[in-house]
């Protein structure tokens, strides 16, 4: 049975109709103004919707679709041109396309010698520029506002004291109209000989060589001064000399921003001291937090406790605080002069640690800060995994002679591990990349190593983001992204490994 | 022997609080320390006490008065605000589809939304912060240092998780309330808004209120989105107006991280028990 279309159907229809309109509108327009992408764009997103909403095989897209589109433009896309910035060069120094960077290495000019200068007299009336006369020593020319130099025979001139008063009729212009309609020809070169001309001063022209001449057949740039050739290595002109010059350009490098991690000795040590801290800042801070969020699970699921959900309440306060917070909070008390711990400790004892500023102890203040901050999850996760245990195997346990303590090592922490571990894995992957938490507490000092980017405490993710926006030789953006794909493939090894390790325990509790 | 016994229970109960107490102190003392800090007169870090001798509400005046301290805070809501809603509703559409259409493409589309979202996004950020840039110069208002472009990225990093965990609410909700509906002549989207929305509000909460909390707390990306300092969310704010000047600003940063964590200390505490049971079961809260 057809049904009849409802009076929504065709509304909808009709504002699709409107929108399409619309659409081809826009792209003749752009077709107009050569905006090709925007084009291909646009046209592209609107059959797209005509496809989601006129098919009935894409319905179910039509709800997933505007989810899909966030997720492919923030995290897809820019995953995907991570991958590619990471195989090139791209980093400050190396932003342009090769031709452009031809384009302004050959523009750089040079003064011949000895230099030459054109004073120059403009002709047409006030608000109109009709043409320039230009006197170069017994070389003289009438320059156009297009840029067209015409010898002065070509034209009607009329001199007094060796300026034209008028040419081809135009009577000589006043400075002050003259200026505001020279100064558009500012910046123009106007080719002449091997070189060009080009406004010097509001007054005279001056002719220019340039600095290098780009011969396409060799892919080589010549000095013409020197004679100096500069051939193409790693997306820059260098010479003989080993003298490079700036701007380079854009290309792929294949996999060398990787081997500079591996041998390059500027990156080799730092990613490798910085990895080795990583590993062990995500494992300590898990391990540690968890046994004392263990312990205090233990201790909470004492039904005698009275308070016991008061306490709760109390000790899951770290983690109902912003994170951002509470770390800035721990980073002014681990302050070595005003901070509390210090004073504390030097009221007392008369002793000073250098928390922030020793390699040891920058550590210590980061794990200690961290097992504060993450200890009331790992509590909460305890806390319900212990009231999932059947307490007839506590029973037969009793029955067995078991003692509290092999109860717990060989029933609550077996068990317990089965429903856990897959949330301790997720813990570590978190802490792993817990950028925040360095970032506001250390930013990655001590200091280790002049010269090299990454501190102590720096893991892999601040040190990649030192690469790309905090570089003293500018924005290392190749670096950093080669960076980020090796960050992921440990978060893929560790999250695979971790998924086959969660399957075998479950199949260890079915079996139970 | 009765009453040895009682003496040994006593004893482990005692013990038991005393250890309670002894953790709750070790969690709260940074906030207390913050919170008496901030009615102390004086900014020195060294100098303040944790119980002030004579209380006053001068950081907060000053703060909010000669600082863009509320600039700040009224960013981060806006942003996490806009953020979490739009989350929502886009989340909950997919995993609507999800859960109750078959089609094709749909296991491959959920694995690879599985596999996407163990992607950190802020793995990313040289090629977003790349990609704002370059939008920015077509649609300025989309671009970097703009709140709509923060928002934009934020939504595009909470798309996968948040889809997979409504997803696996929804197939919780049993079809027949919407077969009914379908049956009286709705829509399939009709039957979503006014059959299975309502019935998922618990969990529409719970993933507002997280996602609200975690943007509130992001910093990475908003510190390299944001340039302006009166564009700055809290996280990024709050840092560098702290900086390393305990000497002299000390009592406004207590006062302002009292203000700002307040909002988030209650929605937690609101929610508490929603909110925990959804972060243990999978959820990584920052």
């Amino acid at each position: 049975m057809r049904r009849i279309p409802a009076v929504g159907t065709w509304a909808k229809g009709g504002l699709l109709a409107l929108l399409d309109a619309l659409v081809v509108f826009w792209c003749v327009l752009f077709a107009w103004d050569g905006r090709w992408a925007f084009l291909a764009l646009t046209a592209g997103g609107a059959l797209l919707l005509n496809a989601l909403l006129l098919s009935r095989r894409a319905y179910p897209f039509r709800y997933l679709a505007p989810g899909l589109l966030f997720l492919g433009l923030m995290v897809v896309y820019p995953m995907g041109y991570t991958v590619y910035i990471s195989f090139t060069n791209y980093a400050t120094g190396n932003l342009l396309p090769k031709r452009e960077a031809i384009r302004l290495l050959t523009e750089r000019e040079i003064v011949p010698d000895p230099p030459r200068r054109f004073p120059f007299t403009g002709y047409g009336t006030p608000g109109s520029l009709y043409a320039l006369y230009l006197r170069g020593e017994g070389e003289d020319y009438v320059l156009f506002p297009d840029g067209r130099l015409s010898a002065p025979q070509n034209h009607r001139l009329v001199f007094s004291d060796g300026v034209p008063e008028s040419v081809d009729g135009y009577p000589q212009l006043l400075g002050r109209d003259l200026f505001p309609l020279v100064a558009q020809l500012q910046g123009r070169r106007i080719p002449y000989r091997e070189g060009w001309l080009r406004l010097a001063t509001l007054r005279e022209f001056g002719f220019y060589l340039p600095q290098y001449r780009y011969d396409p057949a060799a892919d080589t740039l010549v000095d013409q001064a020197t004679g100096k050739v500069y051939t193409p290595r790693e997306g820059r002109f260098v010479a003989p000399d080993g003298e490079a010059l700036d701007p380079g350009w854009v290309e792929t490098v294949g996999l060398a921003n990787y081997v500079r991690f591996f041998r390059d000795p500027l990156y080799h040590g730092a990613f490798v001291r910085v990895f080795l801290w990583n590993v062990a800042w995500a494992v300590l801070s898990v391990a540690f937090s968890f046994a004392l969020g263990l312990a205090l699970a233990l201790l909470l699921n004492d039904r005698g406790l009275r308070l016991r959900k008061v306490y709760r309440s109390l000790l899951i306060v770290p983690y109902a605080l912003p994170a951002f917070i509470s770390v800035l909070i721990w980073r002014a008390f681990f302050n070595q002069e005003l901070g509390l711990f210090n004073q504390t400790l030097f009221s007392w004892f008369g002793v000073k640690v250098p928390w922030l500023q020793n390699v040891f102890w920058a550590r210590f203040s980061l794990i200690l800060t961290n097992v504060w901050l993450t200890y009331p999850y790992m509590m909460l996760v305890s806390l319900g995994a212990l009231q999932s245990i059947p307490g007839e195997l506590y029973e037969a346990a009793k029955v067995d002679g078991a003692g509290s303590w092999r109860r717990f090592t060989h029933v609550t922490f077996p068990l317990l591990m089965i429903s856990v571990s897959p949330l301790l894995i997720g813990s570590f992957a978190f802490t792993f990349n817990n950028f925040t938490l360095i970032w506001l507490l250390t930013r990655g000092e001590p200091v280790v190593e002049i010269g090299s980017r990454a501190g102590a405490t720096d893991i892999l993710l601040s040190y990649a983001y030192k690469l790309a926006f905090e570089g003293a030789r500018g924005n290392e953006w190749s670096m950093a992204s080669a960076l980020a794909v090796l960050i992921f493939l440990i978060v893929i090894l560790v999250s695979g490994v971790s998924f086959a390790r969660t399957r075998a325990l479950e199949e260890v509790s079915r079996g139970l | 022997m009765a009453s040895r016994r009682s003496l040994g229970w006593w004893a482990r109960r005692l013990l038991r609080n005393f250890l309670a107490w002894v953790a709750i102190a070790f969690a709260l003392f940074p906030a207390l320390f913050v919170v008496g800090t901030s009615f102390n007169p004086t900014n020195n870090l060294s100098a303040t006490r944790m119980i002030p001798d004579r209380p006053t509400l001068v950081h907060y005046r000053v703060l909010v008065r000669d600082y863009p301290f509320l600039t700040w805070l009224g960013n981060t809501v806006k942003v996490a605000g806009i953020t979490s809603v739009v989350t929502v509703f886009l989340c909950a559409l997919g995993a609507y589809a999800f859960s109750r259409f078959r089609f094709r493409g749909r296991r491959t589309s959920l694995l690879t939304l599985l596999l996407v979202q163990m992607f950190p996004q802020t793995l990313g950020m040289v090629a977003i912060f790349l990609l704002l840039n370059t939008l920015g110069k077509h649609l300025p208002w989309l671009g970097v240092n703009t709140h709509p472009g923060l928002i934009l990225v934020y939504l595009g990093g909470a798309m996968g998780f948040n889809t997979w965990f409504m997803k696996g609410y929804f197939d919780t909700i049993p079809r027949s309330l919407e077969e009914s509906a379908l049956v009286d002549g709705a829509t399939p989207f009709q039957a979503f808004v006014r059959v299975v929305l309502p019935l998922a509000r618990p969990i529409l909460a719970v993933v507002v209120v997280i996602q609200f909390i975690t943007i509130y707390s992001e910093y990475l990306l908003a510190s390299i989105l944001l340039k302006g300092e009166r564009m700055y969310t809290l996280s990024v704010g709050l840092r560098l107006f702290l900086g390393d000047n305990y000497r002299d600003r000390w009592g406004m940063f207590a006062a302002g991280a009292v203000l700002g964590a307040l909002l988030i200390l209650a929605l937690f505490y609101a929610l508490q028990s929603q909110i925990v049971s959804g972060l243990t079961g999978g959820a990584v809260k920052e």
